[in-house]
């Protein structure tokens, strides 16, 4: 799979260097023959994180371009290659994104930098498509915990921001969470607020107040407070997080009840696991916190329970249940008990059905079984 | 040798590059203008050491911080809800961006060319935008506190605040969330949130939603009985609220009466005039009773009119009030007319007009008047009608209403030929010589000798002058 390459045998002019560190480079991939290591480990780290994935389409981008005799020619051949470099593009952004939901750092870094190569590649060093890939650098880099890449990362980011004035504000939005991020993990929290404040600004300029990618925005403020010490205000914080998702997921089961759910609406895999984390983290309260509203807590372990609902998971989705229901006992006359019944009555329905089995059906011998017979 | 014979000022070719104390001093504005955060962080900047070199100090004085230069980049209102979200006060951020929103949404859904768009968006109107934060964010710290009468008390200034017409809706907002703050003040026995029903009356009445009005201040009505409040005027506010009450109960029975639903109008108004009572005013309760006598009127029950009517009277006379007292007897004289007692209609008629002799009641002596002569041409004393007709002619000419003053004038006119009628026919039915030349002398000088002449005409069958009018 690798073979190695001698950098003083290189044609002059033409600098091998490696795909991941751009030191020199020693050997090259025997399957495309045009992408270049400094030495195995970097190699495997590349393969697993994504050159796998594009290993045959990187050829046609970098190999030199053929002689056309006519002018046609050229233009039809500089289009193709465009888009397959949009492709690549595409992909190793998804491949990186995937990771990161993932908390597969390492490997969505690789990713993410051959997807910010080839957006300069089509965009040039300065256009805004620049953005989201340097984005996604700048948190693999965060995950990891090398922050002075990362502030790199974002600060040309935001530079090619501020040069774009009609930049869209999910872009916008996008960035200041990013550095938020970062700052909250440096220390820096009057920084880390200034981010937020812009990034929830924009995002409730976007999506509308009521939408979790503001609530997203919130509960990191929410962290940031906590760090502050100002309980009042993380807790009237987390209300509203706990409130928005509330409204989100009853409206998302009544819609997944009556099976009119839409493709857009429903989570993935990423969404699903960060909604959990977050509402988790707001349930069991951490120690200092002043004791919880029993009302919020019924609410968060109902939104808990539709969430597992949502994804198929009834046992977890009764856990939750009979928690709600235990807080919402305390409350008096809580408007949530009936809800929160109809969800277990619900989540019992899936846990039967899915102990019984798949439902009964005539059992009819297949086509693959009778030619597995048959030879 | 070179050296000038007189001592030159020393000039400079270029003038002087640092000249950008005005840009410092603007900035130096700013950077007061910005927020607690910031004005922390410049201070902290201010405490370095003094020993820092004059490069350091300079780069200091150009340099700009963030804060500085998202104010000159981003918008007004993008600045503020940053302000606000950087402390914390998220709730405020969020009732702000609504109301832009609100006031974008209702814009957009009015057509071109109506009102609103020729005034000013929300969000570029700075100082509404900046009392708006100030006073949210306050009211939030409160809150966060669970300090609910200054929540309310903040959001009540808000909707003061907000008293131009096109701002109407802001105002109403503030009113109805303090109604929502104020019932959760624990403290002062409802007092607040009785301020904060009154209020929604108020903003119910001038939406015309008089139903939900009335609701509002029947809350009112009941958080207060029986507890001493008072404004700063030293008014109670339970006669407040039943003052209020019985404007809303009169408002309702208006539009009732509009649609001649005389009974629930004056069930109604007689609620209304139980508040009246209840109010303590007695003005009130007078112009409550006369009310209710005037639907009993309309609905033609006159013996019970006249029983409110005479509650009125009683006050009326009490107060010293002639206005209202001449009213009474108009109304007595019109319900005695309508029960066929003319005799006693007269009188009451008559003493409209003894009391409604002040000067400042001319428009209501030249009414009574007309009435009279109504009244006596109606019965066919076409004399004393014309002449209560030529007092209130009179009156009219100094009232400045011309509107009146036609009015008199037709009635006169009227009058004047009704009762020339009777001998004028006469005459043409006889047709004497005599008669003859009587009425070709008349055709040609147009002056009264009717009247004079034949007193035996009066009797003859007349036609009914009000049908001419």
């Amino acid at each position: 799979m690798s073979a190695k390459i001698n950098p003083l045998a290189n044609p002059k002019g033409a600098n091998k260097v490696c795909e991941l560190c751009e030191e020199p480079a020693y050997i090259q991939c025997t399957k495309c023959f045009v992408t270049f290591y400094c030495g195995r480990e970097h190699q495997d780290d590349d393969w697993i994180a994504i050159h796998q994935k594009v290993c045959q389409l990187l050829i046609p981008v970098r190999t030199p371009v053929p002689y056309y005799t006519l002018e046609a020619e050229r233009e039809q051949h500089c289009t193709q290659i465009l888009e397959r470099q949009k492709l690549l593009m595409e992909i190793s952004q998804m491949v990186a994104e995937k990771k990161l939901f993932e908390k597969r750092h390492k490997e969505s870094l690789p990713a993410a930098l051959l997807s910010l190569r080839s957006a300069m590649d089509i965009y040039g060093t300065s256009g805004v498509q620049l953005v989201p890939a340097y984005l996604l650098l700048a948190e693999a880099n965060i995950g990891l915990g090398n922050l002075s890449p990362a502030e790199q990362y974002l600060t040309w980011a935001d530079w090619t921001v501020v040069r774009t004035p009609d930049c869209s504000r999910t872009v916008r939005n996008k960035l200041h969470r990013c550095m938020g991020r970062l700052f909250i993990v440096k220390g820096n929290l009057e920084e880390a607020l200034f981010h937020l404040a812009n990034d929830i600004y924009y995002a409730s300029e976007e999506y509308g107040q009521d939408s979790i990618v503001t609530c997203g925005g919130y509960f990191l403020m929410a962290d940031v407070f906590f760090k502050q010490g100002k309980m009042d205000i993380v807790n009237s914080l987390y209300t509203e997080v706990a409130n928005t998702w509330h409204s989100h997921l009853s409206k998302l089961l009544e819609k997944h009840i009556e099976n009119t759910i839409t493709p857009e609406e429903s989570f993935d895999e990423a969404q699903q696991a960060e909604a959990d984390q977050m509402l988790r983290s707001m349930l069991d309260v951490p120690d200092g916190c002043p004791e919880q509203q029993p009302d919020q807590s019924a609410a968060l372990a109902h939104s808990l329970g539709m969430l597992w609902l949502l994804d198929k998971d009834p046992a977890k989705a009764l856990e939750f249940g009979k928690r709600a229901l235990l807080y919402s006992q305390l409350v008096p006359d809580c408007s949530l008990t009936e809800p929160i019944q109809r969800l277990l009555q619900l989540a019992e329905e899936d846990l039967n059905a899915a102990n019984k089995g798949w439902p009964e059906l005539p059992h009819y011998p297949s086509a693959h079984t009778e030619n597995q017979k048959s030879t | 040798m070179f050296t000038p014979a007189v001592l030159r000022e020393h000039v400079p070719f270029l003038p002087p590059i640092r000249n950008t104390d005005k840009l410092f001093q603007s900035r130096d504005k700013l950077r007061g203008s910005l927020s607690g955060t910031s004005k922390a962080r410049a201070q902290t900047k201010a405490k370095e050491p003094e020993q820092t070199s004059q490069v350091e100090d300079d780069s200091n004085k150009y340099s700009l911080t963030k804060d500085e230069v998202a104010i000159f980049r981003n918008s007004h209102k993008h600045n503020l809800c940053v302000e606000m979200l950087r402390q914390g006060y998220h709730r405020s951020f969020s009732e702000l961006l609504a109301l832009i929103h609100r006031w974008n949404a209702t814009r957009a859904a009015a057509e071109h060319g109506a009102s609103i768009w020729q005034q000013q968006p929300l969000e570029e109107q700075h100082h509404k935008l900046d009392q708006l934060q100030h006073l949210l964010t306050r009211a939030e710290t409160a809150q966060r506190a669970g300090r609910y009468e200054e929540v309310y008390e903040n959001q009540v200034a808000l909707a003061c605040y907000f008293v131009e017409p096109e701002d109407k809706w802001l105002s109403h907002h503030f009113y109805e969330t303090g109604l929502v703050s104020a019932r959760r003040v624990k403290q002062d026995g409802g007092r607040r949130e009785a301020e904060a029903n009154s209020n929604m009356g108020h903003v119910c009445t001038e939406r015309g939603q008089l139903e939900t009005a009335r609701e509002h201040y029947e809350a009112f009505h009941h958080l207060t009985e029986g507890q001493a409040w008072k404004d700063e005027a030293g008014r109670t506010l339970h006669s407040q609220a039943c003052q209020c009450l019985w404007g809303i109960y009169t408002l309702l029975a208006d539009k009732m009466l509009e649609n001649k639903e005389y009974g629930p109008a004056i069930e109604t108004l007689t609620k209304a005039f139980q508040m009246a009572k209840e109010g303590g005013d007695k003005a009130v309760e007078g112009q409550a009773a006369y009310r209710v006598g005037l639907a009993y009127q309309s609905a033609g029950n006159h013996r019970t009119a006249e029983r409110y009517l005479n509650l009125y009277v009683d006050i009326s006379t009490v107060l010293g009030d002639e206005e209202s007292l001449g009213n009474a007897y108009k109304a007595f004289a019109k319900s005695l007319e309508s029960e066929g007692k003319l005799g006693e209609s007269v009188e009451y008629l008559e003493k409209f007009v003894e009391v409604s002799q002040d000067e400042s009641l001319k428009h209501n002596l030249e009414e009574a008047c007309m009435c009279l002569g109504v009244f006596f041409c109606s019965k066919g004393q076409y004399d004393r009608g014309c002449q209560h007709f030529e007092r209130a002619y009179e009156i009219a000419q100094h009232l400045n209403n011309v509107c009146v003053l036609q009015k008199a004038q037709v009635y006169l006119g009227t009058a004047r030929a009704c009762m020339m009628m009777a001998s004028y026919s006469g005459q043409v039915a006889q047709a004497r010589r005599v008669d003859t030349c009587k009425l070709v002398a008349w055709k040609e000088s147009r002056n009264d000798m009717f009247i004079d002449a034949d007193a035996t005409a009066r009797e003859s069958p007349l036609h009914n002058p009000v049908s001419r009018r």
